[in-house]
């Protein structure tokens, strides 16, 4: 099959989901009790009735259900519900590269570090060099980051007053939220690429290439590698759209501008239109990069046919 | 400006944590005769490098647009960009003249003349005018423009009727600018408060020609024109807001700060960090966990004062058996305040036993509520449930939160110790627990009310029947009556005698129960000025100031009060 009939017949799979996604998120949203305009201190019925009207909420349910998807097919969402002087499109487009930016740090320092890490733990199997890394990296797929961030600012930016404890301003205040992100990848990602390659070191054709006289770094690196890594590559797929997209914990302890406090803050304020746009946005994105990894499949392995 | 860290690369990040690692180290050094005061503040107290101020303001507004405002980060960033008819004392939060330099009032206190200050100007070079004020007062009366605050004007002839709909001549309505320079309110009552109302956010004028040029976004920094201290730079949401000095502001000269930085910090712990590092210069009240206040007491950051808000509990009256007053009264006597405040909550909450908190200059609260279990039992045996005997279950509502939890598993067990009631706690997410508590359906549920103004009427006003605010179904034709005379009578004495017998009446019969007052837990640097404590916890910061000499300063302050020569080290 072709890679073009591939992708044509994937989007036609990704149309309908989104579809599904948008209905069932439009309706639950909209069950959820309250509204977005309540609030502690009450606002005068002809106040409130005017916000109605004005953004179309005190039309029938399936009018505004057909509106919305009409305007989401057009990737408009409207303006947001409370947040009025803004449109929903253009709170994500402000927010996501804030969240890749932090994600994108996060998933190098993951790939640069716990891919070398897991290889030579490989390579040194049943070592000491082997023990330590599994034993740091078992560590740090444990510690959930919302107890990490806290430890690494009390050290970092309390005990000495070395890296900013939070906020997005200044490259200095990268570093922690990077740091709290991308441990529990750099760990998992370690432990992957080392369960890969040692299952790839122990096959016949590695043998063979030794057996040939092939220096180690080379039947490592060009033989081994490719395949050995592949775990890590059907792991990065999924976990590159969940980290891009913004880690709530992450953004609340260093207050990052990014999508994951907007999503949760989103649901609680009935704010209708931003929760659509970031729910279908997500969604979307997920998707598309599962399938570029599908893609990224089948040049690393030749075995892997697209179907 | 734009964001200048935009692309990191790895080689900046080590270049600069070198840099901030020189930076800090000479600040850890405590210099020659402060010795002191590194056990005496609260973390890092080197100030910072310009005449820039930086604080947290909280959540992120929802919007600036002085007219919609309804939150209080909402108001601190629309107090800075815009300026009322008059402005607060950072003290008092009396009025002072602000647009208007001098105002009249008739002999019946039902017209204000304001005189407008000659030769006042937005920020785009306009001259501010006495119909800007007219039509941004109307833009709030409009419903359209579905103001939240729009009942802070109804006061005024005919707005209430123009705010709902029915008086659609704008020219009826009690507001009048007969020249550039006069304006003119009307009220259908005196209002003693009015002065107050004026320097509200709700009140402040907008630019009429940049609203309906852009409409709803017309408060994005690239439109966006003011007439108050300062100008809005940079915003980014969730982030900051930039503010720098207007130097069109008629009082510029005292006007010290170059920038404000406004950073919307929701979480509490990363407030508190951000103040230890120094990066906040003040964290405002309730910016900061309140189980944090023990430990930062002894430090002279912490700054503690009545705040004119109250915790109190609702009690839904429309169905039995809370519908009895016996009952009522019941619960009320029995829960114990002093507990809840000084070992719950470790004294950071004074128990207060009225509706309308303490503090309003002339008003003599009555007696309130106190815990009186005996009398509770009594009341409960008059309501036919002597010993609790046949009382149906009732539910204690809360949004969820651990404090709102602790406190409501304190009440639900002297309610079930005193009066041997069953009770079942419930809690609901804030959007859920507000439309349950609106649409009357729970049976006692954890609320708190916010003064908007220095007057008990902000408190008591609430219980009036059908009042938006009231949420309980309460309703007493004396009370209406009552709060309605106040609100006519000129006399301040015998005003505050009628509001003083409705809060009574409010505490004998009604459905709240008070528990604690707020009080305000700020933390402020030492170097900032010009920040003071005030009952509303409303704080005027165009005329901050950073002192970089704050050091020396404490340290002649404290040679003096030891009457020793100490020599003083200057920098």
């Amino acid at each position: 099959m072709s890679l073009a009939g591939f992708i044509l017949r994937r989007v036609l799979i990704i149309v309908p989901t989104l579809w599904v996604i948008a209905t069932l998120t439009f309706f639950l949203i909209r069950a959820a009790p309250g509204g977005p305009f309540q609030a502690e201190r009450d606002i005068p019925a002809a106040a409130k009735e005017q916000l109605l009207h004005k953004y179309g909420l005190d039309q029938p349910l399936h009018r505004q259900y057909v509106h919305f998807l009409v305007n989401a097919a057009r990737l408009d969402f409207g303006p947001s519900y409370k947040y009025p002087q803004r449109q929903v499109r253009e709170i994500i487009l402000e927010a996501l590269p804030v969240s890749a930016e932090l994600g994108g740090w996060a998933l190098l320092l993951a790939i640069l570090v716990g891919v070398p890490i897991g290889v030579i733990a490989a390579v040194r199997h049943n070592s000491t060099v082997d023990y330590a890394s599994m034993g740091i990296a078992l560590a740090g797929v444990s510690i959930p980051n919302f107890v990490l961030g806290p430890v690494l600012v009390l050290g970092l930016a309390l005990g000495i007053y070395l890296l900013p404890p939070a906020l997005w301003h200044g490259p200095e205040s990268r570093v922690l939220p990077v740091l709290t992100l991308s441990t529990a990848y750099v760990a998992y990602v370690a432990r992957l690429a080392r369960g890969g390659m040692l299952e790839v070191l122990h096959q016949d054709y590695i043998r063979t290439a030794r057996a040939k006289g092939l220096a180690e770094p080379v039947v490592v690196m060009k033989h081994a590698f490719r395949l050995g890594i592949l775990p890590v590559v059907s792991y990065i797929g999924p976990a590159a759209a969940r980290i891009l997209m913004g880690s709530i914990v992450v953004e609340s302890i260093f207050s990052v501008p990014g999508l994951g406090r907007y999503l949760v803050n989103a649901a609680f304020n009935r704010d209708y239109t931003l929760v659509l746009g970031e729910v279908l946005f997500y969604a979307g994105f997920l998707m598309v990069l599962n399938l570029a990894i599908d893609i990224a499949y089948t040049r690393l392995d030749p075995r892997v046919e697209l179907a | 400006m734009r964001d200048p860290t935009r692309g990191l690369k790895l080689p900046a990040v080590l270049l600069s944590v070198a840099v901030v690692v020189c930076a800090c180290a000479p600040a850890r050094e405590a210099p020659v005769g402060a010795s002191a005061s590194r056990e005496r503040w609260f973390g890092d107290t080197s100030p910072p490098a310009g005449n820039v101020f930086s604080f947290n303001l909280g959540a992120e507004p929802e919007t600036y647009d002085p007219s919609l405002a309804a939150g209080q980060p909402d108001g601190r960033v629309a107090r800075l960009l815009f300026e009322g008819l008059t402005r607060e004392d950072p003290q008092t939060l009396e009025p002072l003249p602000g647009q208007a330099y001098r105002w009249d009032t008739s002999p019946d206190g039902r017209t204000y003349v304001f005189h407008l200050r000659p030769g006042i100007r937005w920020s785009d070079g306009r001259p501010v005018t006495a119909s800007d004020f007219r039509w941004t007062w109307l833009r709030v009366l409009r419903p359209e423009t579905a103001s939240r605050y729009a009942g802070f004007l109804f006061q005024v002839v005919n707005a209430e009727t123009f705010n709902n709909g029915t008086l659609r001549d704008e020219n009826q309505v009690g507001l009048e600018a007969p020249d550039d320079s006069t304006f003119v309110v009307r009220l259908t009552s005196p209002v003693p408060y009015f002065l107050y109302l004026t320097q509200f956010y709700t009140c402040l004028p907008v630019p009429r020609w940049v609203v309906e040029k852009h409409g709803n976004r017309w408060t994005l920094p690239a439109h966006i024109v003011g007439n108050g201290a300062f100008t809005l730079d940079y915003w980014r949401q969730n982030n900051r807001f930039e503010f720098v000095k207007n130097p069109r502001y008629w009082d510029a000269s005292s006007v010290r700060l170059d920038r404000i930085v406004a950073y919307s910090i929701d979480d509490l712990n990363t407030s508190f960090n951000l103040y230890k590092a120094g990066v906040v210069d003040w964290c405002p009240s309730g910016y900061f966990p309140s189980q944090f206040i023990p430990y930062v007491r002894p430090y002279a950051d912490y700054r503690h004062g009545d705040y004119q808000a109250v915790y109190f509990y609702s009690i839904c009256v429309t169905k039995p058996p809370l519908d009895n007053v016996m009952v009522r009264r019941a619960l009320k006597c029995s829960v114990d305040r002093d507990a809840i405040a000084n070992d719950l909550l470790k004294g950071s909450r004074r128990p207060w036993g009225n509706f309308a908190p303490s503090g309003y200059p002339g008003y003599d609260n009555p007696p309130g509520i106190v815990f009186d279990p005996v009398k509770a039992r009594g009341y409960l045996a008059k309501a036919g449930y002597p010993g609790g005997k046949g009382f149906p279950k009732i539910t204690i509502l809360i949004n969820t939160s651990e404090d709102h939890r602790r406190i409501a598993e304190a009440i639900q067990a002297m309610w079930k110790r005193e009066l041997g009631i069953p009770v079942e706690i419930e809690n609901q997410e804030w959007g859920s627990y507000l439309q349950s508590t609106t649409a009357l359906k729970y049976d006692v549920a954890r609320r708190s009310w916010i003064g908007d103004y220095l007057d008990p009427n902000t408190f008591l006003a609430c219980y009036l029947s059908g009042d938006g605010n009231n949420r309980t179904g309460w309703s007493d034709p004396r009370y209406d009556a009552m709060i309605r005379a106040a609100a006519r009578e000129m006399d301040p004495a015998r005003r505050f005698e009628t509001l003083r017998k409705a809060e009574m009446l409010l505490l004998d019969e009604g459905p709240v129960i008070p528990i604690y007052h707020y009080s305000t837990n700020e933390l402020v640097k030492p170097y900032v000025r010009g920040i003071y404590q005030t009952p509303l916890d409303i704080h005027p910061l165009t005329r901050v100031w950073i002192d970089r000499d704050w050091q020396r300063r404490a340290a002649s302050v404290a040679a003096r009060q030891s009457k020793v020569a100490a020599p003083v080290e200057i920098r």
